[in-house]
């Protein structure tokens, strides 16, 4: 009667692995289950090893044993239903609807944040497909809300962003949690990452090795031999800021997943922070960056040795770098503008560097890239360039 | 308590420790299924005490392995005291037989609790200073339940599988492998009413003023922003401990907002600063 749980526990994303499933049934046939309660803590230790699944766990198992329904999502969370919806619809973009809404006029002079609304309530009204037209989503037509159509001011919502400059995006990829596990079949990655584990300070080979000694001096037949060891030197720390928003870091998420799932557990300390394109006042320590911004000015109270290494593509309209207010997120405002930000992380950090999963060959032909270059060492996310970065790092100067 | 009811054994709860029913459920079900339990948690959240509490409450024998970063796995599991060897073969005045290496065997932690006699518990403190490695050995060494001494080539094999309990802090995540084996636990930060049952049994004769007004404020600067340490149970105690002890100190002080003691609850210099700040702003 339980294979359905194991199966609804997998398909949530829980990583159940048969073998632990197998130690449940020991301890129901043992006996040591007698009671639904029982079972829910004997279930969880024995088939959960993160904290980060007990939600989805309490949810699953409210559904599969009390009978309850598994949560609608709600407010934020909703956002993420939305994109999911829209992303199938709006998969196949038709040519513009000829179609003029009604309420046209009055949505051009909507703010943003009004826009959101508007999105937000058209998407709990929608019921099915619906191309062209002025009120639903749909492609085409000319509500502001929808991809492809022409909106003065308006937002963007899924679809291909066609110079990687929108105006506003709308839907985040909140869901793409990095500190879950990621498929770890790109061999080649894998080995690049390996070049990480250079990643450990070396100090000088002072320091006698007294046990070493005596073991060797007696395997010499009491001739004294000396055996000297490297002094041991503490672990790096290491900060990583990571750019998972929107869809022109997309082909590279799988890759940057890998490398973050190697990074964990490599050094001292590993701080992981989020942002989307460019930093500004804050980055957020939760992926879906939303409910745990850092205050950037804060990192001048981390040590300075520490290693800090953006991961992004650092393609971003120019003036999201440049503005005071650039930030693309309407929520986000911000006091400096996104370059003197990255000013201040790479003076507050003597080793920084930035990963791009662009070649650099593509370097040359994106501005921001250029720019960013000026501020930060950027090396490409290679097997060669990680090497390069390692060593960059690593360097006294 | 003897050894013969040890399997059926339950854990209730010790003297010191406040034992919430859910983690008692794990514990028991771990014992029962002779699997390690990995408990994760936030400093303080009393990982280690468990394993000390179950001591207590069972009546078994607790070995501890402080886990170190520079800590290989043999040393976990014996030694080989050579520098003794190299006396005796020189001086000759120990009963020891110098042409007998096992004499000069000394087991480690994870080799005492193998050999003991009785069932023990065995406490893995803080697995997670060492590298990766090392973990996956030594669950191997864990699973299998026997190891071999190289110097003399034989096999040592546990007389009686002891308790395995494993903390981390949550610092890293340990891998697929290693956490497959265990058992698993999330010790969450006590709730105020939690912490108040656990300092009840730690003060028994504590005035409810004190107890109140000092949760209060200590919840109030768990909050405080950008601390790098947040105090834990541990601090609380013998911030409590300070208090009492101090003559002039009156409880109606905590509740107008005046906190002694700082350096108790806030042990980093940046985060003393930033409470003494925050706490002359604070009222409770």
């Amino acid at each position: 009667m339980f294979t359905t749980f194991f199966y609804l526990l997998r398909q949530v994303g829980i990583p159940v692995s048969p073998t632990s499933f197998l130690r449940l049934q020991r301890a129901l046939s043992m006996g040591l289950i007698t009671s639904i309660d029982d079972f829910y803590t004997a279930a969880r230790s024995i088939l959960v090893k993160s904290e980060r699944y007990f939600d989805l766990y309490d949810q699953v198992f409210a559904h599969r044993f009390e009978g309850a329904e598994l949560k609608e999502p709600e407010e934020f969370e909703l956002s993420q239903v939305a994109h999911a919806m829209l992303e199938e619809w709006l998969k196949d973009p038709k040519a513009m609807a000829d179609a003029l809404g009604i309420d046209e006029e009055s949505l051009n002079r909507l703010s943003p944040e009004e826009l959101l609304q508007y999105f937000l309530d058209r998407l709990k009204e929608q019921t099915e497909e619906h191309h062209g037209g002025s009120k639903w989503i749909g492609t085409g037509g000319t509500s502001p809300v929808g991809h492809s159509g022409y909106h003065p001011g308006g937002m963007r919502v899924g679809g291909v962003s066609r110079n990687k400059s929108a105006v506003k995006v709308a839907m985040d990829r909140r869901y793409r949690d990095y500190s879950q596990e990621g498929p770890l079949t790109q061999a080649q990655i894998g080995e690049a990452l390996k070049r990480l584990r250079n990643m450990v300070p070396t100090g000088p080979k002072d320091l006698v090795n007294i046990d070493e000694t005596i073991y060797q001096t007696m395997k010499n037949a009491g001739e004294i031999e000396i055996v000297f060891e490297r002094s041991l030197k503490d672990r790096l720390k290491v900060i990583l800021a990571i750019d998972n928003g929107g869809w022109s870091m997309d082909p590279y998420i799988e890759m940057v997943q890998t490398l973050f799932n190697y990074a964990r557990s490599q050094f001292k300390e590993l701080k992981t922070f989020f942002f989307h394109n460019t930093i500004y006042d804050n980055i957020w320590e939760d992926p879906p960056r939303f409910k745990k911004p850092y205050p950037v000015s804060e990192l001048a109270r981390r040590d300075p040795e520490t290693r800090f290494i953006i991961v992004g593509d650092a393609s971003m309209a120019p003036y999201e770098l440049m503005a005071t207010d650039g930030s693309i997120h309407i929520e986000e405002r911000s006091t400096l503008p996104s370059y003197e930000r990255l000013r201040f992380i790479a003076d507050t950090f003597r080793h920084s560097a930035w990963l791009n999963p662009k070649m650099s060959s593509e370097w040359p032909y994106t501005r921001t890239i250029t720019m960013i270059r000026e501020i930060f060492p950027m090396f490409e996310l290679t097997i060669d360039g990680l090497e390069k970065m390692v060593a960059h790092l690593m360097s006294d100067n | 308590m003897t050894q013969e009811n040890n399997t059926n054994m339950k854990f209730t709860g010790a003297s010191k420790y406040v034992l919430d029913e859910e983690l008692a459920k794990i514990v028991n079900i771990t014992m029962a299924l002779e699997m390690p339990l990995l408990l994760k948690g936030e400093p303080g959240t009393g990982k280690t005490m468990l394993a000390h509490a179950i001591s207590e409450a069972l009546g078994m024998k607790l070995i501890v392995l402080n886990v170190k970063s520079s800590m290989k796995l043999v040393d976990a599991l014996y030694q080989y005291d050579t520098l003794t060897r190299l006396n005796d073969s020189r001086f000759g005045d120990s009963k020891r037989d110098v042409s007998n290496i096992e004499e000069y065997i000394k087991m480690g932690k994870i080799g005492q609790s193998f050999v003991s006699e009785e069932r023990v518990i065995l406490l893995i403190d803080e697995i997670d200073k060492a590298d990766t490695d090392f973990q996956d050995d030594m669950l191997d060494v864990l699973d299998q339940m026997e190891f071999d001494i190289i110097e003399i080539d034989k096999t040592v094999r546990a007389k009686k599988r002891p308790v395995i309990i494993i903390t981390s802090n949550a610092k890293k995540d340990l891998s697929d492998p290693f956490l497959g084996r265990c058992n698993f636990h999330h010790i969450a930060f006590p709730e105020p009413d939690m912490m108040r049952e656990i300092l009840k049994v730690h003060f028994p004769h504590i005035s409810k003023d004190l107890l109140d007004s000092s949760i209060r404020a200590f919840y109030k600067m768990r909050e405080f922003r950008s601390i790098e340490k947040k105090p834990a149970t541990r601090e609380l105690i013998n911030w409590i401990r300070a208090l009492q002890a101090d003559p002039d100190f009156n409880v109606k002080q905590l509740i107008k907002g005046d906190l002694p003691y700082l350096g108790v609850l806030f042990k980093k210099s940046p985060d003393y600063a930033i409470a003494r700040n925050a706490a002359a702003r604070m009222r409770i």
